[in-house]
């Protein structure tokens, strides 16, 4: 998944600072993902506000968030967080009990406080639980293709690797996608994304064979499943995932494999996509020059005014599978047609 | 029907006759060698059979907690489910069945709560220690809610209370102890009508199915279906009466031709104990309507002409694929290719809950002397003959199916099973 480690301009004279605390968090621990940093971001940014009524507290909410999604380059990943974490506020503020609002505010307020760490390790057990629903995938022989670096793959992956039994209980092959486009800016040459991963498994016994995505449709016809990661799972059941997802589920079922997707459900994101160029994100994958622009563009200095909309860095970049593409999504509420996320969606909003 | 004759056949009629005087233990242990020697088979009648054992199970089943009751629902279940993984109806009974018990363990608890809620409103500690109130309190929160719309257990569990386990009926043992046995006494006759009703449901489902015929074929249209599906054949039957089509029956050699051909023309041996009861049933030729038998082989030269594919099936998986007949898939794939619409209809109770991992292993391979028969034993001992029951047809190669509750588009499905099932029966 994108951890943007870039900095980012400071939010002006605040004294909580809601970016630099959530790319604080993503940095600090590898495993956290995109929406449930934001989440404790903002439970974080509650701790430090002062607000002690319902109104206040959602506004300071609506606020930060707006200004969290602005700061970051690629904000599907998080909004799905903000979102979940303003719903259960209204929610539960709207029902009657103890914490309703004939309850008091601040009950609900020291019950968010007092349970941050807890919300975190939720949602590594909901890895957990995904990986105990989709462990009937990987069976005995079979051999499996992904991409990415999705912990959650990553974890599924292991998990089948090191069932009790010895090394390797489940015998499965791996065919991993590496993407030609290095993680690290800094560092060109450095290993790219999915490495590690490959290089975990190897070391629990099973064979892994890692290929550039532009042999994805030669290999194929070896692999019996593919299975991804996500970003965001969107309203029609289509994947938010890293650039090349689309190809391969495109190729997947033009060969009549089937293609899964895991993903936990705190990723499901209030999005429809209509297709790949109708995301909320700013990324120039295609770049349109002639000789021209190029001479331009060298000479013209780097515009760094904070106004303009923060592009997403190439080897971040993601695309947009459409829901007829994937066969199922495995997620921690159980394995879902892509036709579920909708259903699952409408009992936070409404 | 001489009802000696009966018992003396081991299958479904005998089983249910033995129920009654057998002590529940030994009716449990014939089911299970029933199952395992396939002498039921069909999913209607090992469906009922299970409704049937099950319902004895509750009502012999002398406990008064909800936990026991769920616990030995299980293992029985547990033992019956491994005698014939494949035939999944087993299962989805027995997860009904537990369903059953744990909504109506529920809502004794949460009529419990509230009265004891109202009662303490104005003092507060009662016989509930002082700790446990709040929680309590969340978890009748959360259990009425459940009630009024669908749990909202998915993704705010990330962020509800610190205890979400408390909202389960994990500790039915610290209920208050008023008013305790009399519930429980009516928790048992509550299952035990709700079992009746999934049986009541198993005797209709075929009727309520065929109500639904007139919407789907018309007049003069060409149907092609397969294999002697009682619930195809109630559902053309429906329609024979106000419309004149032309059905075109292909005879599913080697496992169900002489069925299907004793249903064309009428004259079903009474040996099959599940189609005695429909053997008084006129066939569709009484009706006036053509009927056209033809070879499995032939389905691809005819489907052109074919308006409409009605399949039966023997179970439906929560993906949409369903698993039936060997043929179907061929027939299914055929109509794709000619853009024929494929609808298949089935009982709910087929619909189960389980994903398909692994398709092979849902395919059940049956006597290989019905495609080769042993009179040919130079052959036999030269190649390997194989004669699989079962096809797996994908959820993309249907285009509706027909439950008793209506007409569903396969990725719908998922919705009938959170319905119909507990999502923590899904794997016991």
């Amino acid at each position: 998944m994108a951890t943007t480690t870039e900095s980012t301009p400071a939010a002006g004279a605040k004294p909580f600072d809601i970016v630099a605390t959530y790319n604080e968090l993503l940095r600090s621990d590898p495993d956290l993902t995109m929406p449930i940093a934001a989440i404790e971001a903002l439970v974080l940014l509650l701790t430090h506000s002062p607000s002690s009524t319902i109104s206040e507290t959602l506004d300071l909410l609506a606020q930060s968030t707006a200004h969290l999604k602005k700061a970051i380059p690629n904000p599907i990943g998080l909004s799905a967080g903000t979102d979940l974490f303003q719903r259960y506020l209204i929610t539960t503020l709207q029902r009657p009990g103890q914490l309703g609002p004939a309850g008091d505010f601040k009950a609900i307020r020291t019950h968010l406080l007092s349970n941050g760490r807890l919300f975190i390790r939720r949602a590594k057990e909901s890895r957990e639980k995904i990986v105990a629903f989709g462990r009937g995938f990987i069976r005995d022989g079979c051999t499996v293709l992904t991409n990415g670096g999705s912990r959650a793959v990553a974890s599924l992956l292991q998990k089948a690797a090191d069932e009790e039994g010895g090394p390797s209980a489940v015998r499965f092959r791996v065919i991993y996608v590496l993407s030609s486009i290095s993680k690290n800016i800094e560092e060109p040459s450095g290993e790219p994304e999915g490495m590690e991963t490959v290089r975990a498994l190897r070391a629990k016994g099973v064979p892994v064979s890692t290929i550039p995505e532009s042999a994805v449709a030669y290999a194929l016809g070896k692999a019996d499943m593919v299975i991804v990661g996500a970003e965001g799972v969107v309203e029609n059941g289509g994947i938010v995932s890293r650039m090349g997802t689309y190809q391969i589920g495109l190729l997947a079922k033009a060969i009549g494999k089937p293609f899964y997707c895991v993903a936990e459900s705190h990723k499901f994101v209030r999005l429809y996509p209509l297709g790949q160029y109708d995301l909320p994100i700013e990324q120039h994958v295609i770049d349109f020059k002639s000789e021209e622009d190029i001479t331009e563009q060298n000479e013209q200095p780097v515009d760094t005014s904070a106004d303009r909309p923060i592009e997403l860095p190439l080897c971040d970049s993601v695309d947009f599978t459409p829901p007829h593409l994937i066969s199922a999504l495995i997620t921690d509420s159980g394995v879902l047609t892509p036709s579920a996320v909708s259903e699952e969606l409408i009992k936070i909003w409404f | 029907m001489p009802s000696t004759s009966l018992a003396l056949t081991p299958g479904l009629s005998s089983f249910l006759k033995s129920l009654k005087s057998n002590p529940i233990d030994t009716s449990i242990e014939n089911l299970i060698s029933l199952l395992k020697r396939r002498q039921i088979c069909h999913s209607r009648a090992s469906a009922t059979a299970t409704a049937y054992l099950l319902r004895s199970v509750v009502s012999l089943c002398r406990t008064s907690e909800s936990s026991k009751l769920i616990e030995r629902v299980q293992s029985v279940g547990r033992r019956l489910m491994a005698a014939q993984p494949r035939e999944m109806v087993v299962g989805n009974i027995v997860r009904r069945v537990l369903g059953l018990i744990r909504d109506e363990a529920e809502d004794d608890r949460e009529a419990e709560f509230a009265l004891s809620e109202s009662e303490s409103q104005p003092q507060t500690p009662r016989a509930f220690d002082d700790a446990s109130l709040p929680l309590d309190r969340d978890s009748l929160a959360l259990g009425s809610e459940r009630s009024t719309r669908p749990p909202l257990t998915s993704m705010f569990s990330l962020l509800s209370h610190p205890e979400p386990e408390a909202s389960l009926p994990s500790t039915p043992g610290s209920q208050s102890p008023g008013g305790h046995n009399n519930f429980t006494k009516d928790l048992r006759a509550e299952v035990l009508e709700g079992i009746n009703e999934i049986i009541d449901e198993l005797g209709q489902v075929d009727e309520q199915i065929s109500n639904y015929a007139l919407e789907h074929i018309h007049s003069n249209e060409i149907i092609l279906t397969h294999t002697s599906s009682t619930t195809v054949q109630k559902f053309l039957l429906r329609a024979a009466t106000k419309r004149k089509f032309t059905v075109i029956h292909a005879e599913s050699y080697p496992n169900n031709h002489e069925v299907t051909h004793a249903t064309v023309s009428g004259n079903r041996g009474d040996d099959d104990d599940l189609l005695s009861f429909e053997s008084f049933q006129k066939p569709l030729i009484a009706h006036g309507i053509t009927v056209i038998l033809i070879p499995d082989s032939a389905v691809f030269a005819l489907m052109s002409r074919v308006n409409k594919v009605i399949l039966g099936t023997h179970s439906v998986l929560a993906n949409g694929g369903l698993v039936a007949a060997a043929g179907t898939r061929v027939i299914a794939r055929a109509a794709k290719v000619h853009q024929t619409p494929v609808v298949v209809v089935s009982g709910v109770y087929k619909l189960s809950p389980v994903y398909p991992f692994d398709f092979d292993s849902l395919i059940e391979y049956g006597d290989a002397s019905k495609v080769l028969p042993y009179e040919d034993g130079d052959l036999v001992e030269q190649i390997d003959v194989q004669n699989p029951l079962y096809d797996y047809v994908p959820a993309e190669l249907v285009d509706l199916y027909i439950t008793n509750l209506g007409g569903h588009a396969p990725s719908y499905l998922y919705r009938i099973v959170s319905d119909h099932y507990r999502k923590e029966d899904i794997s016991f």
